[in-house]
């Protein structure tokens, strides 16, 4: 553990994929096992998983969509009462923060558009910066990491 | 664990319905298989389909775009649709997606078939 401004980093994890849906697997996957891990709680876990999968799918389609753009880098921050994402690419400017919520699903024009509103339903905290040219996008739950797992008798899939 | 890496989708079929089961959590990575899966049954001239989502713990949004996508073709071909099986997380999603008034949605499975085959 190391001490950093915001509390105990129980873990911080890089890492960097291509600009390319596959390789969402391989973040999906690693969250999977530092969660399980750290007993980091299924549901927050999963809400996590959701927002993610949004921030940098939308990131590999829209912010360099002829995929110029190399990596995208996906930080994974485990404190004791948080789990944070920070997602950077180095794409077109966009702040996912400012879309603005859908209309009512009746009077939609297409079957999308769904994605960034999700996000601020799943966390606690959604920002965005634009930094020395790259999107950084954060995402934080709240939840208490390291405690004994859930036991709701809820349907959940392990 | 968030739930299983890979998907799995599988049919049985009872009392004249064709029911899907999908195992697995629904995302970008495999949302366009499950899109061609569903719509290859229409082609298969399928008359009543139930997607069975006890086995999914959550979906994205792509997920929801390719039931939506599945849905409305259905409809042109006059195939009935309905969704069964939500757990508790999956249900807040299809409301925080203002989806869940678009869907055809039962408990169980069991009360899926009883309703396809009554003709509701």
């Amino acid at each position: 553990m190391r001490r950093t401004e915001s509390g105990w980093m129980i873990r911080a994890v890089d890492i960097r994929i291509r600009n390319e849906i596959a390789e969402l697997a391989t973040v999906r996957d690693l969250l999977d096992k530092i969660g399980d891990e750290l007993h980091v709680p299924a549901e927050a876990l999963i809400r996590l998983q959701g927002a993610l999968d949004e921030i940098v799918s939308n990131a590999i389609r829209y912010s360099s969509p002829d995929h110029s753009s190399g990596e995208i880098l996906v930080r994974i921050m485990v404190r004791p009462g948080s789990v944070a994402l920070e997602i950077v690419d180095d794409g077109i400017a966009f702040d996912p923060t400012g879309v603005p919520a859908p209309p009512p699903a009746a009077r939609r024009p297409g079957p999308g558009g769904i994605g960034i509103h999700l996000v601020r339903h799943l966390v606690d905290s959604f920002d965005y910066q634009r930094i020395d040219g790259r999107n950084h996008t954060v995402l934080i739950t709240n939840c208490a990491v390291g405690a004994a797992p859930e036991s709701t008798g809820r349907n959940e899939q392990e | 664990m968030a739930g299983n890496s890979t998907l799995s989708m599988n049919e049985i079929r009872d009392s004249g319905v064709c029911i899907v089961a999908l195992t697995g959590r629904v995302d970008s990575t495999n949302a366009d298989d499950v899109r061609q899966r569903l719509t290859s049954l229409l082609a298969a001239e399928e008359k009543s389909i139930v997607v069975d989502l006890a086995g999914v713990p959550y979906l994205t949004s792509l997920g929801f775009r390719a039931l939506l996508i599945f849905a409305r073709e259905a409809e042109r071909k006059a195939t009935s649709v309905a969704l069964c099986g939500m757990n508790g997380h999956v249900r807040d999603l299809f409301e925080m997606a203002g989806l869940l008034a678009m869907f055809t949605v039962h408990a169980s499975r069991q009360d899926a078939i009883a309703k396809a085959t009554a003709g509701e």
